[in-house]
Parts: C-alpha cells; sequence; structure tokens
C-alpha cells in the first residue's frame, strides 16, 4: 500500500518536473523568438536609415550634378557677365531650376559609366553625319530620278535596346536620316516610315546604326564586334 | 481632359529638355535689363516648361512638382514684388516705379539704381506671368473643378 503510494508520489512528481521543464522551454522558445523579431525588426530600422541616407545622397549628388552641368556650361556662356553680382544671380537660378528639376536629367545612372558614354556618344556623332550625308545623296538620286522609284512604306522591327534614352537616340538618329522616320515606339518595337526598299532593307537587314547606339549607351545583356575589337587591343597590349 | 499617352520619345526628351528650358527663362528674366528679353517672355518660357511637362507626363505628375498651392504663391509673390518696387519708390518721395529713389537705400549710382529697379519688377512680372499661364493651363486641363470632384 505504502510503496503504491510512493511510486504514485514519484510518479507525480515527475509529471510536474516534466510539466514544469516543458513550460520554461516554452517560455525560454518565445522570449528567443521575441529576441529574434525585435533583432530584425532593429536590422529593418538600420537598414531604413541606410536606405533613407543612401537615396539622400543619391538626391544630393543629382542636385550638384544638375547645378554644374546647369551652371558652366549654359549659364556662364549666356551670361557672359563675370562680376560677382551676375555670378550670384546665376547661382541662385541655378540652385532653385536643380531643386525643382534634379530628378529629371539623372535618372538610372550607374555609377562610373558617364564618362564613358559622353566619350562613346561624341565618338559617334561624326559617323551620324556621315550617314545623313551618305542618305542624302541617296535621296537626291531619287528625287532627280524622272521616274521617281519610290515605295514607300511603314516597316516594323524589333529593338534589342532597353534603356529609354537609347531607344530615343536611335529613333532621332533615324529622324534624322533623310528618308526615313520613326513613327512610333511601342513595347520595343519600332515603327518607320521609309521612303524606298533599300532604305527598309538596310534598316530591318543591316542594323549598324543599332549597334553603334547600343555600343554608346553600354547595353548590357550583349555583346557587339566594337567591344570586342576595344577589348582585343587591351588584350594584345597585356600579352 | 488631358489625357497621358506613353510616349518614350517625347517623355524622354522633355526630361531632358525641361531643365535647361527653366534655366533659360530665368536667364532672359534676369538679363532684362542689358539685352532683349525680361520679365514677361522669360515668364512665358518658364511656364512654356510647366506645360510641357503636362502635355507629356500628365497633370498629376507636374502637380507633385509645382502644386497649385505654390503657384498661387508665386503669383502672389509676383504682384507683391512689382507693386511693393512701385510702391517703395511712392514711400520714398518719387513716383510710382521711379527708381531714381532707391539710390536714397541702397549705397549705388542712379544709373546703376535703375538697372537694379528694373531687375525686380522684372523678377516679380516673370513669376506672376509664370504663375498665371500655368494655372491657366491647370484650370483648363481640369475643367475648373476642385481636386475632389475630379
Amino acid at each position: 500500500m505504502e510503496v503504491t503510494v510512493l511510486i504514485q508520489a514519484t510518479d507525480e512528481a515527475f509529471k510536474i518536473i516534466e510539466e514544469s521543464r516543458n513550460r520554461a522551454l516554452d517560455v525560454l522558445n518565445t522570449s528567443v523568438r521575441f529576441t529574434a523579431e525585435a533583432k530584425l525588426l532593429e536590422e529593418k530600422k538600420i537598414q531604413a536609415i541606410f536606405k533613407g541616407a543612401e537615396r539622400t545622397k543619391s538626391e544630393v549628388l543629382s542636385f550638384l550634378a544638375t547645378f554644374a552641368l546647369l551652371f558652366f556650361p549654359l549659364w556662364m556662356p549666356l551670361s557672359g557677365f563675370f562680376d560677382v553680382f551676375h555670378l550670384s544671380i546665376g547661382a541662385g537660378c541655378c540652385a532653385l531650376v536643380a531643386y525643382i528639376s534634379h530628378d529629371l536629367l539623372f535618372v538610372n545612372v550607374r555609377v562610373g559609366d558617364m564618362r564613358t558614354i559622353v566619350k562613346r556618344f561624341f565618338a559617334y556623332i561624326p559617323w551620324l553625319i556621315y550617314q545623313i550625308y551618305l542618305a542624302n545623296i541617296h535621296v537626291l538620286k531619287i528625287v532627280l530620278n524622272p521616274k521617281m522609284p519610290i515605295n514607300p512604306a511603314i516597316i516594323r522591327f524589333k529593338t534589342k535596346l532597353d534603356s529609354d534614352i537609347s531607344l530615343v537616340t536611335f529613333a532621332n538618329s533615324i529622324t534624322l536620316t533623310p528618308g526615313t522616320i520613326t513613327v512610333e515606339i511601342k513595347e520595343g518595337e519600332y515603327y518607320v516610315h521609309a521612303i524606298d526598299e533599300a532604305v527598309a532593307y538596310d534598316l530591318l537587314y543591316g542594323g549598324e546604326m543599332e549597334d553603334r547606339v547600343a555600343h554608346v549607351f553600354m547595353e548590357a545583356e550583349h555583346v557587339y564586334v566594337q567591344d570586342v575589337l576595344d577589348v582585343a587591343r587591351i588584350y594584345g597590349a597585356l600579352r | 481632359m488631358i489625357i497621358t499617352y506613353e510616349d518614350i520619345i517625347i517623355r524622354t526628351l522633355t526630361r531632358v529638355l525641361a531643365p535647361f528650358l527653366q534655366l533659360y527663362a530665368l536667364y532672359v528674366i534676369a538679363h532684362g535689363h542689358y539685352s532683349p528679353g525680361g520679365g514677361f517672355q522669360g515668364g512665358v518660357i518658364l511656364a512654356a516648361s510647366f506645360i510641357l511637362m503636362v502635355i507629356s507626363f500628365g497633370l498629376d505628375m507636374t502637380r507633385r512638382r509645382l502644386s497649385e498651392k505654390v503657384d498661387i504663391i508665386f503669383l502672389c509673390l509676383g504682384l507683391i514684388i512689382y507693386s511693393g518696387t512701385g510702391a517703395l519708390c511712392l514711400a520714398l518721395g518719387g513716383n510710382f516705379l521711379d527708381y531714381r529713389e532707391l539710390t536714397k537705400l541702397l549705397p549705388v549710382t542712379i544709373a546703376k539704381a535703375r538697372a537694379l529697379g528694373i531687375l525686380f519688377v522684372e523678377t516679380g512680372v516673370g513669376f506672376g506671368v509664370m504663375a498665371v499661364m500655368t494655372s491657366l493651363v491647370y484650370d483648363i486641363s481640369t475643367g475648373g473643378l476642385p481636386p475632389e470632384r475630379r
């Protein structure tokens, strides 16, 4: 009798110990979870602060870049007065404009690329002028031909460019070239009005201009002949 | 109503062109007493940059940049600058907009004072014209309705 009571008591005691252990574990687990959540929240907060700081930094950078771009190449030659009064007016005006529209000029800029892009863009312009010259002669021949061999059509082709500035540069290059006019860019497709087949085939199957524009703006997904040539020279020098 | 239309060429070119347009407008305002141009012309160019944004980006995006409230503030500011300069000359003992009297306040010669007075007045005119033009376009494109009834 006493033995069974003793055994029961021991059992009870063990049960109570087990239960308390479980409860303690639960409490511990919960506290750990809460700590982790608190930590996560803190980290998020810190990240948000960093992100905010980064955004502020990029805003300040684009403000300064816009200010410099407006003040030195535009205001100074336009104004022509270099006394303190006019320069301070200019600084005020440039600061106002840069404050209003600092987010317009520099969108999606990849840091470090700007110099290369500007250099390649100025190298692209003479080629474009030569191309315009060639197209002028072509259109001149069509105009002077008494048979007038035109076959106007709107052609549609897919493009491999994707940033908006390169799309616009290519579209305006097409429009500047006589005989072709960009009508629209819709969902990555160009709608171009061409005056005859030769011009249209040049756009559809040639694509040199598109390659060059992609090279200027360093469209990342494609490898172009010019890039390979650039690298080849460096490679040779290295060897 | 002005309906927004997604045209990547127009949008990108507006984005690139607008700051230069605005700075040119301010240049025309600031150099009105030396070269052709002045408050009215500069104000219209400044307004044209905002109208260009309304046409290419839509009304909401432009209003985020220059809200109607700020527009009205600019309008009043322009009027205050203009009439304030005139009234200041009147208070100093001359005629309305008689810039010669500004020499009593500023340590400059009479010719310089006239140039400065014209600069003040032109700034006022420029702000006023810009605000009126922009608010006209806002009103036309919203049908003159307040924001909650559009």
